[in-house]
């Protein structure tokens, strides 16, 4: 039976990096991802840096595959993890196909978003912002040839301006109303709150509409009622706070959406009922870490709003409190594939570190923690303005969480 | 197939892949090599891939990475397989998710049955 | 601001305490139910939804169920909220020959004791399900046995109690300790205090820790079972069914099985929901309040569902849970005042028995708080004293 040296669960930027890392040092490693190829949610990303360069995920993937295939790497597409086991001095990933051995494992399985539950949101033609990016970029496929976007964020103003640019026409983004699971994204300052608090990002060219609610007066005193009737207007197509989708309609597939307007405080305003015929539907809830696999193997959690969520609790070289484990990439806290790709690096050298033990090794550990910090301060994205802090919050906790191991092991 | 986004302005043109040939629910369509069952009939302007098992309401996909399994599908007699998560291969037959009996509902017509047999009598099928 | 004083509080919104709530609050007391989550968090949400005398030994035992029974058809009629009741019997399987034999005694037991028990066959078997194994011998019919939906049971009772008979519930209350003041109870919680005359402890398999805070010892062991749920599909069959090893390993009796079916405590048990899912038992482990899944123990439970269902390799599992069993060492429940502590009463300890019978145990409970003479079931096997005489001797 074959022990590898370490099971990278997820082929994203965090797990190829690391994955990189790994096989520099000639460890015995296996990448498992169970999407077709190679990439994670780093495929669908197109966007313009603030240099005026794009920032293509398909090229992006391939540069970091075609290494990591340079090096021999073993990468296994299409295998579903559904259970990490802990043996004594051992992990068993259970797959559906075969079971992998191994001393250490790596948890890069990134983000899911959130379902933003909005009636009628089951008909074919609705998906999340992130499948429509996935179809349109990934795949070549158009969802559809007029939509409209619900729910406003960093994510969904990306994506956005990628459908326009495959020539998919949008008639713009506005809220869901008001409904116990979307409280969040429909409360009209809240999200206005957020979107103000990345406008210091500018002048990046992604983030223009970040950019353009500076220039108005009300992100300094959050004074909605100022918000111009029309939208404001990115790339040409409105972005509304006081307008709201009240819900999808249609038979077999989606044919209209019904738009009212909204209060500063998201109430519905009577009488304002208007129907907009589109054949797609993009949901955006949102981005949230994807930890399951952590939590089975018994992972210690944290909740951080900064981060997106309940994150693993992870020291800075993404070692967890449980030997062995380590986390890189969104499942440690919503932020650039940039920042997932630095991430990984660190962690592939945190684990050639432990199983070779090297000053070498080291120095270039120290180095990777030192980047991944420079790249956050430097990306152009950040999906919320209180990432570091959150992350400071992660770091305490680890060190906590190692105290009180060291505590009980002396009590035994 | 004429949902596909050929010219791009950044990704520049969509390259001349394998051509493969699978069968929807008695059709056959054809789609890329790399396709997903998802996007290759999506492609083919189909959205609906299924019924919801009791209502009988469409589903199409939502998530489109596996996490919702909204588009489970029935794969070379495999049920529950996510068309967004499974390239397509030549001669491969994808059924779409069909309403299922639900003979425990109270909601039916006639007594709740208590076996088997007793199930396909009322269904006519004894 | 002075507390309310209550004449009865319940400590514990499973299925067992919004029952004895449910009755006791019908019967005109001023009743009070604390619940340390939310209403059926506990067992009452991590188990199947079986009313079985199947499962009984013949006896007090499953005339307890029987009556428990009556009393849950009795409440599908009076209840306002449906639970998913249904009334369709429920089967047992043997594996081998030899179990053969012991369901026909046991059949023949349970008619004796007036029970409605048959004995099927190998074609009776085909004709519950298509996708049984073809090498079953035959097994074992209960008639009276019904199924419910734990959960929306709960909800059930205590929406009618609240809204008819004046039953107040408090949630996210943990009860954080109990001392008792002249004749009244004080219970601390973590959401308010509250005072009361009388107790009944049915935290089930907390009840341990209620008790200690009235320095009683309540021998009650938490026995972790697993469950599967299957997805949503075409329909497996129509009833619940177990397989006689089930009462092999509730009992602890010997029963031929291999090595890792014993250790875990494997035995088949499907119950089909109404929404069409089914639920795949059983395992039964003694390891104390972890309540995480363990994949050997699925494996083994699904090794064995396929030992009578070799179909159900293509079924699809969406889900794992686990729950824990209030476990007492004679397999019956506590239903009982302390003698030491003048108005504190015990409700629980029902290992896997809590759904069957909780209304029997409830309507005991009314009873014996309203000191009625005649009871619906002996009260004494279920006494907190006999416990006591086996300390004696052991």
């Amino acid at each position: 039976m074959q022990i590898y040296d370490v099971v990278i669960i997820g082929a994203g930027p965090a797990g190829l990096a690391a994955a990189i890392q790994c096989r520099e040092n000639n460890l015995d490693v296996v990448v498992l991802d169970e999407f077709p190829r190679a990439g994670g949610r780093l495929l669908g990303q197109l966007h313009q840096e603030p240099n005026g360069q794009w920032w293509n995920g398909i090229e992006e993937s391939k540069a970091l595959l075609e290494r990591a295939e340079s090096l021999e790497t073993d990468i296994q597409l299409g295998v579903s993890v559904h259970h990490i086991e802990k043996l004594d001095d051992q992990f068993v990933i259970h797959t559906k196909k075969k079971y992998f051995h191994t001393r250490n494992v790596l948890i890069a399985t990134g983000a899911a978003e959130s379902p933003a539950p909005i009636p009628g949101w089951t008909l074919p033609g609705v998906m999340s912002i992130g499948a429509a990016q996935v179809m349109t970029n990934v795949h070549r496929v158009k969802v559809g040839e007029k939509g409209i976007i619900v729910g406003v964020n960093v994510l969904s103003a990306a994506i956005a301006r990628e459908l326009q640019l495959a020539g998919i026409e949008l008639h713009s983004m506005a809220l869901p109303t008001r409904n116990v699971v979307v409280d969040e994204q429909s409360d009209p300052r809240l999200v206005m709150d957020r979107l103000s608090r990345i406008a210091h990002l500018a002048p990046s060219k992604f983030i223009q509409l970040g950019s353009k609610f500076a220039k108005y007066k009300f992100v300094q005193s959050l004074a909605l009622k100022y918000y111009p009737t029309n939208g404001i207007k990115m790339w040409g197509m409105p972005i509304y706070l006081n307008k709201a989708i009240k819900q999808i309609n249609g038979t077999d597939k989606v044919e209209s959406v019904t738009m009212v307007d909204v209060t500063i405080n998201g109430d519905i305003v009577e009488n304002s009922e208007k129907e907009i015929p589109v054949d797609f539907v993009c949901i955006a809830g949102g981005l949230y870490p994807l930890a399951e696999l952590a939590a089975v193997v018994g992972c210690p959690f944290i909740y951080s709003e900064e981060l997106g969520g309940h994150i693993p609790i992870h020291n800075e070289t993404m070692e967890t409190p449980v030997k062995g484990i380590y986390v890189a990439g969104n499942i440690t806290g919503i932020e650039s594939s940039k920042v997932a790709r630095e991430q990984g690096k660190v962690a592939g050298l945190a684990i050639a570190h432990k199983e070779l033990n090297s000053i070498d090794i080291e120095e270039k550990l120290q180095a990777a923690v030192r980047n991944v910090v420079a790249t956050r301060d430097a990306a152009s994205i950040q999906f919320h303005p209180g990432i570091s802090e959150g992350r400071k919050k992660v770091s305490t906790a680890f060190q906590e969480t190692m105290k009180t191991q060291k505590e009980l092991e002396l009590v035994r | 197939m004429t949902n596909r986004i050929v010219d791009h302005p950044v990704l520049g043109k969509l390259e001349e892949r394998q051509k493969v040939q699978f069968e929807f629910d008695g059709k056959t369509y054809e789609g890329y090599e790399n396709d997903t069952i998802a996007s290759a009939l999506l492609a083919h302007g189909i959205r609906t891939l299924r019924k919801h098992e009791e209502s009988g309401n469409p589903r199409g996909i939502y998530c489109n990475i596996g996490h919702c399994f909204e588009c489970r599908v029935t794969v070379n007699g495999e049920t529950n397989v996510r068309a967004c998560l499974t390239p397509i291969k030549a001669n491969m037959i994808v059924e779409s998710g069909q309403v299922q009996p639900h003979p425990l509902n109270p909601s039916q017509e006639g007594d709740i049955p208590k076996t088997y047999a007793e199930y396909l009598e009322q269904e006519g099928r004894g | 601001m002075s507390a309310k004083n209550y004449e009865v509080a319940v400590i514990g919104g499973g299925i067992v305490g919004c029952s004895v709530a449910f009755y006791l609050a019908e019967s005109g007391l001023d009743v009070i139910l604390i619940e340390k989550n939310d209403i059926a968090s506990g067992t009452s949400s991590r188990c199947d939804g079986n009313v079985s005398i199947v499962d009984k030994d013949p006896g007090f035992d499953s005339h307890m169920s029987w009556v428990s029974q009556e009393l849950i058809e009795d409440l599908s009629k009076r209840l306002d909220r449906p639970f998913e009741y249904r009334k369709s019997g429920s089967i047992l399987v043997c594996d081998n020959d030899d179990e053969m034999q012991a369901a026909v005694d046991w059949v023949k037991t349970q008619n004796e004791a007036g029970l409605k028990f048959n004995v099927l066959d190998r074609n009776d078997i085909k004709s519950e399900s298509p996708f049984f194994a073809d090498d079953i011998p035959g097994g074992l019919e209960c008639e009276t046995d019904s199924l419910i939906n734990p959960y929306m049971f709960c909800y059930a009772l205590v929406d009618k109690a609240e809204s008819e008979y004046g039953l107040q519930v408090k949630t996210r209350a943990e009860v954080t300790n109990i001392t008792k003041e002249g004749r009244e109870f004080k219970i601390q919680t973590t959401n308010e205090d509250v005072r009361a005359q009388k107790i009944v402890n049915a935290a089930g398999v907390w009840a341990p820790f209620i008790g200690k805070m009235l320095d009683v010892d309540i021998p009650i062991t938490p026995r972790k079972g697993h469950i599967l749920v299957g997805s949503r599909q075409q329909p497996v069959m129509m009833r619940n069914v177990m397989e006689f090893g089930y009462l092999m390993n509730k009992f602890g009796r010997e029963r031929i099985a291999d090595k890792r079916t014993t250790e875990h405590g494997v035995a088949l048990v499907l119950e089909p929901t109404e929404s069409q899912n089914f639920l795949l038992g059983s395992s039964r482990q003694f390891v104390g309040y972890d309540p995480t899944i363990d994949i050997r123990v699925v494996e083994t439970m699904a090794r064995r569902a396929l030992r009578f269902f070799p179909k159900m390799n293509d079924f699809k599992i969406i889900r794992a849970y686990t729950g824990f069993r209030p476990f007492t060492e004679d397999h019956l429940p506590i239903i009982s005042e302390v003698k030491e502590v003048p108005g504190f009463y015990i409700a629980a300890g029902h290992e896997g028995d809590g759904i069957s019978l909780a209304t029997g145990t409830a309507k005991l409970m009314e009873e014996i708080i309203n000191e009625k003479t005649e009871t619906i079931i002996p009260k004494e096997p279920l006494s907190f004293d006999r416990f006591k005489k086996s300390e004696v001797y052991a």
